[in-house]
């Protein structure tokens, strides 16, 4: 499946919750991850985040599609990190 | 889901948050552990041990090629499927010089039955079916060396007639290459190959053990075993499409006195296209799903598996369309 995560998270874990989703995810921009995972990557991924953040101060939504071939993707203004293969 | 990542510019690997950074003139790029497939280098590398550890443990093959493109050697980690059993029927399949002849055959067969279908998707006739009857009254493996010798200097002579002019041929020449198709053939191959030692990395074979080439020293030789059926189906098929559809020009190589190499710009090219094909599926015919052509590579390596441990015999894989 392909998911988009977007968060709000409190400063003091905000560092956190980043540094955890970029090993599973591509980070797109500020509080924006997105990538294809499997089921259970997904579940590694939700409970990696519960164990982080605080559930009454923090939020964390995330979108799931079954392929990214089911959502249309627009880039307006600059790409900040391009999910490129080759570097 | 996993990917292959493919570093052409001169950089640092680094491990910042359990995670790997590519640190290069353009910025830090954090790349997602978790979706690294393999690694290929072809710029020059940095990377420290504490990224070694990181990769070791993801189980992460890294693999380096020098300035011409050539395949150096691997950061091969630590094997995690073991099996005492299997790696003694290999090397029983090897040592029993019958047994050993028919797997040497069976690639033979495939890499030849593959290069018959890329020749006929371009509906050109060729010798290689009534050459590879040769094949059943060999006895040694030099014989069968030779079968594969002759088939692949008819089909290199054929292939010319895909090619445009610019393109053409005289003969195979490597290390280096002299002209642009040679170029572009020794890259392709070098890059089958170690997309083979991936899939091998990802099963109990062991990767030393070999049948058609000779298991010396110093090299993964069941990976070259291997990449003799893929070949034809990966590289040469993406030649002839670069190659027709003007993808690729003069302007992609790098000519010197006696040898001529893919530049930055070709090699970006080749990489994106190759990955693509890559990640290409078909339907199998047998397994009724779709199935990706670096799944293939290591549905064969299934395969082989089975047949050294008596269970199902081996036959090579050859494409139907």
């Amino acid at each position: 499946m392909y998911v988009i995560i977007v968060y709000d998270i409190k400063v003091e874990r905000v560092n956190k919750v980043k540094g955890f989703l970029r090993k599973h995810l591509y980070w797109i921009q500020n509080s924006v991850f997105e990538g294809e995972v499997t089921k259970s990557e997904m579940e590694q991924i939700k409970s990696g985040l519960l164990n982080i953040i605080e559930k009454d101060e923090d939020s964390v939504i995330i979108y799931r599609f079954r392929t990214s071939d089911a959502f249309n993707r627009k880039v307006l203004g600059v790409e900040k990190a391009p999910i490129n293969g080759i570097l | 889901m996993k990917k292959n990542y493919y570093l052409l510019s001169d950089g640092l690997l680094k491990r910042r948050e359990n995670t790997v950074y590519f640190v290069n003139k353009d910025g830090k790029k954090p790349i997602p552990i978790n979706k690294i497939y393999s690694i290929y280098a072809y710029g020059s590398l940095t990377f420290s041990s504490q990224a070694i550890h990181l990769l070791a443990k993801e189980g992460i093959p890294v693999h380096f090629f020098n300035y011409y493109g050539y395949y150096d050697g691997s950061f091969y980690p630590r094997e995690k499927l073991l099996s005492g059993d299997l790696i003694i029927k290999q090397a029983e399949h090897y040592l029993n010089h019958e047994k050993r002849i028919i797997i040497a055959k069976k690639f033979v067969e495939g890499a030849s039955k593959n290069m018959e279908k890329v020749l006929k998707y371009y509906s050109l006739e060729n010798k290689i079916s009534t050459i590879l009857l040769d094949l059943t009254g060999c006895n040694m493996i030099t014989e069968v060396m030779n079968v594969e010798g002759r088939i692949r200097a008819n089909y290199y002579q054929k292939m010319n007639e895909i090619l445009p002019e610019n393109f053409k041929m005289e003969k195979r020449v490597k290390r280096p290459p002299e002209n642009m198709i040679n170029a572009l053939i020794s890259f392709g191959n070098s890059m089958v190959y170690s997309t083979v030692l991936s899939e091998i990395y990802n099963t109990q074979l062991n990767p030393t053990i070999s049948y058609l080439h000779e298991p010396s020293e110093r090299r993964f030789s069941l990976a070259l075993d291997l990449s003799e059926i893929f070949k034809p189906i990966l590289v040469d098929r993406l030649i002839f499409y670069l190659v027709n559809k003007r993808m690729l020009s003069e302007d992609d190589f790098e000519k010197n006195l006696n040898y001529c190499l893919l530049n930055d710009k070709g090699r970006k090219k080749f990489i994106k296209e190759y990955d693509e094909r890559l990640k290409k599926t078909i339907k199998h015919r047998e397994l009724n799903r779709k199935v990706s052509y670096k799944r293939l590579i290591r549905l064969e390596a299934y395969k082989l598996i089975k047949h050294l441990l008596d269970s199902k015999e081996y036959t090579p894989f050859v494409m139907w369309w």
